[in-house]
């Protein structure tokens, strides 16, 4: 346990619920941002909190620290509330915390219509994007899950931009399709095992006892990568992503991008290699290829040609999780630790996207790059700190991002020279576009358009309401890229256990 | 204090002077640019501490582990470094002080000093890297600093395309460098410097041509070979003091030395294609510079030529020859830049040799340092050029010469377009109005000019370094044979005479071009040749790659959002009139099924039904 006197983990999940509860009871406006506040920033403490102490805190069964369990009434069926954290989900935890924060003060500051439901749904997500990661018990990751992800269809559908219904739609069918196929996967395993319970660490001690034979393991593995891969934007099923984000409001985009996507990979590390190792090593290869041409090559050369600002950071963020699937493809120990890293690495970088995205519309008005320019003169603030996302997100060291890319090129030499080659190919394909759009946005002359909105409304540098959930994330990203370290030695820890299995089946 | 902290603080001080410009001192420029000064004056005064001192050393700590893969970061202080480091050190100061009187009306210098200080951190820290990871670590950082000085004037449409397209240009180069890093990994097991100089003395280490032919990608694009050159002569958009330390100086010689640091990688069949690209560079940037008239362009292409030099000494298998050759390189080519920053700043930015002239009295400090620079580049005997050029000519007589005769074809050509542009630059009568009123810059201009002036005059002569210098140099080869000398010395006196003699005769200083007036077949020829690269990549980028992109992009669109989303909706619509709902896209009726479902499940499982 923790030394303090609650449940850290219990209360991150609760505290955001609590706020959104009270917001939903009526309590008047200004203590709505007031609550606010706290629903968003304990979370994050408590992340940085249990983060800071997890070295030291007692670890249990398979490097669990901070167990506790809830009963629900269904513990017949092995559904429990149980919490603690891994190496595994404590940077997931930890990421979930920080972009959450970033995200509800953007929100804060946006000015949305209806901000007390915008707010309510974005805390709903909230609790439930740190129930993900904390989650021990498979059934509450699921419900977690679903949790955080029915706030994003409806804020997409409210308060979404152009296209909101269709892309709504496209979002629900796309998103509950994956989940649904996972979920298959998920009981499939339950009822497989003969573990009668959902619980994470009693499946693992009975397959560890009693592993599933080849076969049922490829089933059920599939049924979880595809699952989970349509819910990551594996290719081909990932048109939802972009169009998706196209129309979110900024903060949905954010925490969606930013942590609810990394939903699947999280599955697919934390559940699908210890358990079903033959069933991954099965479907290696078919994962890695998809993943690399289709992810890192065709969509990276898709993302060249967007016009459209957010469609362009969409179309990256699908690109960069091809990156992920290749590393959980290669399945070497310090490959899927790489994959950990680019996780959170990706998830700071593509929220600070995504924030200074919208920060640049409200400037510009429009997402259309063709229409902008010399933004940089207006706005040097935001202009550097978007040169300082695009260089995190192509993977310049010094941000997070560069550990993790390494680190899943060097585990991908010994699996495929072929797929090496095109995931590091894909560095300079992201240099491409993320420098393209640097210096459409930002640098050389203002184009005709973008002189116009300027008289019209001349744009001012961000604000401070701006700035710091911003500062926020960059600093998150500079403090991990210069000390890999605070994530890497966590993740350490839960390494052996998890993809040494592969490694011994193969 | 000791060598190993020394080191540190060198490579850290210039960081924190970044850090603190960027955090404290964005709206404080004079305040940013004495801390970026004092920090580089530190670095200067460290380097040559730390090589004076006579220690070598090498300390590693890890900064990654996961599972079994590390990456260390730390120092390898041997004589390369120190050799390297005092370049970078007293260069960077050189160019720091310059920017102090050349910057000083920018409005803009907090920022550009900040620059300045993350290059120094960037750079040192690739000199002083122990392992292949954090040498592309930095590697990449100076990529960084180069695009973020380039852009410095960021109004400018071309300086926003030059940066860009430096930092693009560059990741191409590193994308062969990366994977030859991670093939040498996987076939030594280690990246270290030590790690792999312990395997061949073992003899274990593993040979392919591989290894050495991917890592020599990097050092194409960051020291600009062909084909890779392009992003160089653009790069000029940025401030001149900037191109004298990043563009001429040190970070494209970053190149070299990388090459020079991985030695014992070689193989005979991958220094013949090193050697080859080498030379084909030197000759062909040599003929771009004829026909430049703005005079950083002149020095960017005359950059590539002698960059193409020391990648063709060492392709002939010298380190020492390389890097003798990047010393005093390193010293006339930023003295030549500077003084060119110093006519562009007394000529109020005018760039255009042909509406200089008369800047001999004008600026007479610039015009004799320049002279002195050209006289050390074209290699008069006495000056630095003469030697380090020598000895790579001598080199390469004894080894191949065809090599050598291309070579000795490029000393022609340098000769001959570095006469060019000082004459038409400095001789005759002013040709503008802002060249009639040029005048001297202040101290902060001429004390850094005459420094490098000394440099210039006395880096050939290897006997006057001190000995914590003298490590490399003293691998600079003497051909055994008396001939060779001879023979090497004649041909460099003839090439000398012909290349300054044909300049001096042909061009005059009315205002044109002597060899456009008289010979358009030439000059187009050659200006075709200078162009065609760009055009090549310019046709790849527009019409291949973002067609090839539009069209993915097409079936992205319309072939798997379109045609599959629309599949799946069929597909949910035969599945059930309750799921209808979806496609009327009244969503919240979907969202409150899938809640009441759930609601309903659970009860039934927890036995509440």
């Amino acid at each position: 346990m923790s030394n303090l006197p609650f449940d850290p983990l219990l209360l991150s999940i609760a505290a955001p619920l609590a706020v959104a509860v009270a917001i939903a009871l009526g309590v008047p406006k200004r203590v709505v941002v007031k609550l606010a506040y706290v629903g968003f920033a304990l979370p994050a403490l408590l992340a940085l909190h249990v983060w800071w102490y997890f070295s030291t805190a007692a670890k249990e069964a398979h490097g669990y620290a901070f167990l506790t369990n809830y009963s629900t009434g269904l513990d017949g069926f092995g559904i429990s509330l149980k919490l603690g954290l891994n190496g595994i989900s404590l940077p997931l935890f930890v990421l979930a915390g920080v972009v959450g924060l970033a995200a509800g003060l953007y929100a804060l500051q946006s000015g949305a219509e209806r901000m007390k439901t915008y707010l309510l749904l974005l805390l709903v997500m909230q609790a439930g994007l740190m129930g993900v990661f904390a989650s021990v018990n498979v059934f509450f990751f699921y419900f977690f899950h679903e949790l955080a992800l029915i706030p994003t269809f409806i804020m997409v559908g409210i308060w979404g931009g152009r296209d909101r219904s269709y892309a709504a739609m496209t979002l629900t069918i796309y998103l509950t399709a994956g989940a649904m196929l996972s979920l298959l996967g998920l009981v499939a395993l339950y009822v497989k095992s003969g573990a009668g319970s959902f619980d994470l660490l009693a499946l693992r001690d009975t397959l560890a006892a009693a592993p599933l034979g080849k076969v049922t393991q490829t089933h059920i593995f599939g049924l979880l990568l595809f699952g989970f891969g349509i819910l990551v934007s594996l290719w081909p099923f990932h048109s939802w992503a972009p169009m998706g984000y196209q129309a979110a409001p900024s903060s949905a985009a954010m925490l969606h991008a930013g942590v609810l996507k990394k939903f699947g990979l999280y599955g697919l590390i934390q559940i699908g290699l210890p358990l079903l190792p033959l069933g991954a090593a099965h479907w290696a290869f078919a994962l890695a290829a998809l993943a690399g041409f289709g992810n890192v090559l065709v969509i990276g050369l898709v993302t060249i040609a967007q016009k459209d600002l957010k469609q362009m950071v969409g179309y990256s963020s699908v690109m960069h999780m091809g990156y992920a699937f290749l590393g959980i493809a290669a399945g070497t120990a310090f490959g899927v630790g790489g994959v950990v890293l680019l996780m959170v690495a990706h998830g700071l970088s593509v929220a600070l996207m995504f924030l200074l995205s919208t920060s640049i519309y409200h400037r510009t008005h429009t997402y259309d790059m063709d229409r902008m320019g010399g933004l940089v003169q207006k706005a040097p603030v935001l202009a550097w700190l978007f040169v300082a996302a695009t260089f995190a997100s192509i993977g310049l060291p010094g941000f997070a991002n560069f550990w993790g890319e390494l680190t899943i090129f060097v585990s991908l030499w010994n699996f495929s020279h072929t797929l090496t080659v095109v995931a590091v190919a894909g560095t300079v394909i992201s240099a491409v576009y993320g420098l393209r759009a640097a210096a459409k946005v930002f640098f050389g002359e203002p184009t005709g358009a973008f002189v116009q909105v300027a008289q019209a409304h001349p744009p001012a540098d961000l604000s401070w309401s701006e700035k710091i959930p911003a500062f926020i994330l960059v600093a998150t990203l500079l403090f991990i890229g210069l000390w890999p370290s605070s994530l890497a030695g966590p993740i350490n820890r839960a390494l052996p256990g998890a993809p040494a299995a592969v490694e011994a089946s193969r | 204090m000791t060598p190993e902290l020394t080191a540190l603080l060198v490579l850290l001080v210039p960081a924190a002077s970044a850090a603190t410009i960027t955090l404290l001192l964005s709206r404080r420029p004079s305040a940013a640019s004495a801390v970026s000064v004092l920090a580089s004056a530190f670095v200067a005064y460290g380097a040559l501490a730390l090589a004076l001192g006579g220690s070598r050393f090498s300390v590693s700590l890890e900064w990654l582990r996961l599972g079994t893969f590390t990456v260390g970061i730390g120092f390898r202080y041997d004589d390369l470094a120190a050799l390297m480091l005092g370049i970078v050190g007293i260069v960077g100061l050189c160019v720091h002080v310059f920017s102090l009187g050349y910057m000083h009306d920018d409005a803009a210098r907090a920022r550009y000093f900040g620059g300045l200080s993350i290059f120094m951190f960037s750079m040192i820290g690739i000199v002083l890297a122990d392992n292949l990871f954090m040498m592309f670590i930095f590697w990449e950082l100076v990529g960084f600093s180069s695009y973020f000085l380039i852009n410095h004037y960021n109004r400018l449409q071309s300086a926003a395309d030059a940066s860009k397209k430096a930092f693009i240009v560059n990741r191409v180069g590193d994308f062969g460098f990366l994977l030859g890093i991670i093939l040498c990994y996987w076939a030594n097991g280690t990246v270290s410097l030590a790690g792999i100089d312990a395997a061949q003395a073992s003899g274990h280490l593993v040979y392919s041509r591989l290894i050495p032919l991917l890592l020599f990608c990097g050092a194409v694009g960051k020291s600009a070979q062909l084909p890779l050159q392009v992003w160089l002569p653009d790069a000029m958009e940025g401030p001149t003091p900037v191109s004298a330390l990043i563009h001429a100086a040190t970070m494209v010689a970053a190149g070299i030395y990388m090459l020079c640091r991985i030695h014992v990688l070689m193989v005979p069949d991958a220094l013949t294609v090193i050697v080859w690209v080498g030379s084909a560079t030197a000759f062909y940037a040599a003929l771009c510079a004829i026909t430049q008239s703005d005079i950083k362009k002149v020095l960017a292409y005359s950059t590539l030529s002698q960059l193409g030099y020391m990648v063709a000494a060492f392709g002939l298998g010298s380190t020492g020859a390389a890097m003798f050759h990047l010393t005093t390189h390193a010293f006339f080519k930023a003295l030549l830049f500077l003084g060119s920053g110093s006519v562009i700043y007394g000529c109020h930015h005018e760039q255009n040799i042909f509406k200089m002239g008369g800047l001999r009295s004008r600026m007479p400090v610039t015009f004799l340092t320049f002279t002195v620079a050209v006289a050390a580049i074209i290699g008069l005997p006495g000056l630095a050029g003469f030697f380090s050029k020598d000895a790579i000519l001598a080199l390469a007589y004894d080894t191949n010469r065809a090599v050598f005769a291309v070579l000795t074809l490029t000393a022609v050509l340098t000769s001959f377009y570095m006469v060019r542009l000082w004459k038409i630059a400095f001789l005759g009568e002013p040709r503008s109005e802002a060249a009639a009123h040029a005048h001297e810059g202040g101290f902060a201009f001429t004390a850094p000019l005459l420094l490098l002036a000394v440099f210039s005059a006395l880096a050939g002569y290897l006997r006057l370094y001190p000995s914590g210098f003298s490590g490399i140099l003293s691998l600079v080869p003497e051909s055994e044979h008396e001939s060779t000398h001879l023979v090497v010395l004649g041909v460099s006196l003839v090439v000398l005479v012909a290349g300054v003699g044909s300049a001096l005769a042909l061009y005059s200083t009315d205002g044109t071009d002597a060899l456009e007036v008289r010979s358009p077949g030439t000059f187009e020829f050659l200006t075709a040749l200078r162009a065609s690269f760009d055009k090549a990549y310019g046709y790849y980028v527009a019409k291949v790659q973002q067609r090839f992109a539009m069209v993915l992009n097409f079936i992205d669109v319309v072939g798997l959002a379109g045609v599959a989303l629309r599949g799946l909706a069929g597909i949910t619509e035969i599945a059930g009139f309750g799921l209808r709902a979806l496609h009327t896209g009244r969503l919240n009726n979907y969202v409150y099924w899938f809640l009441g479902g759930a609601v309903v499940l659970w009860a039934y499982a927890a036995g509440f039904l």
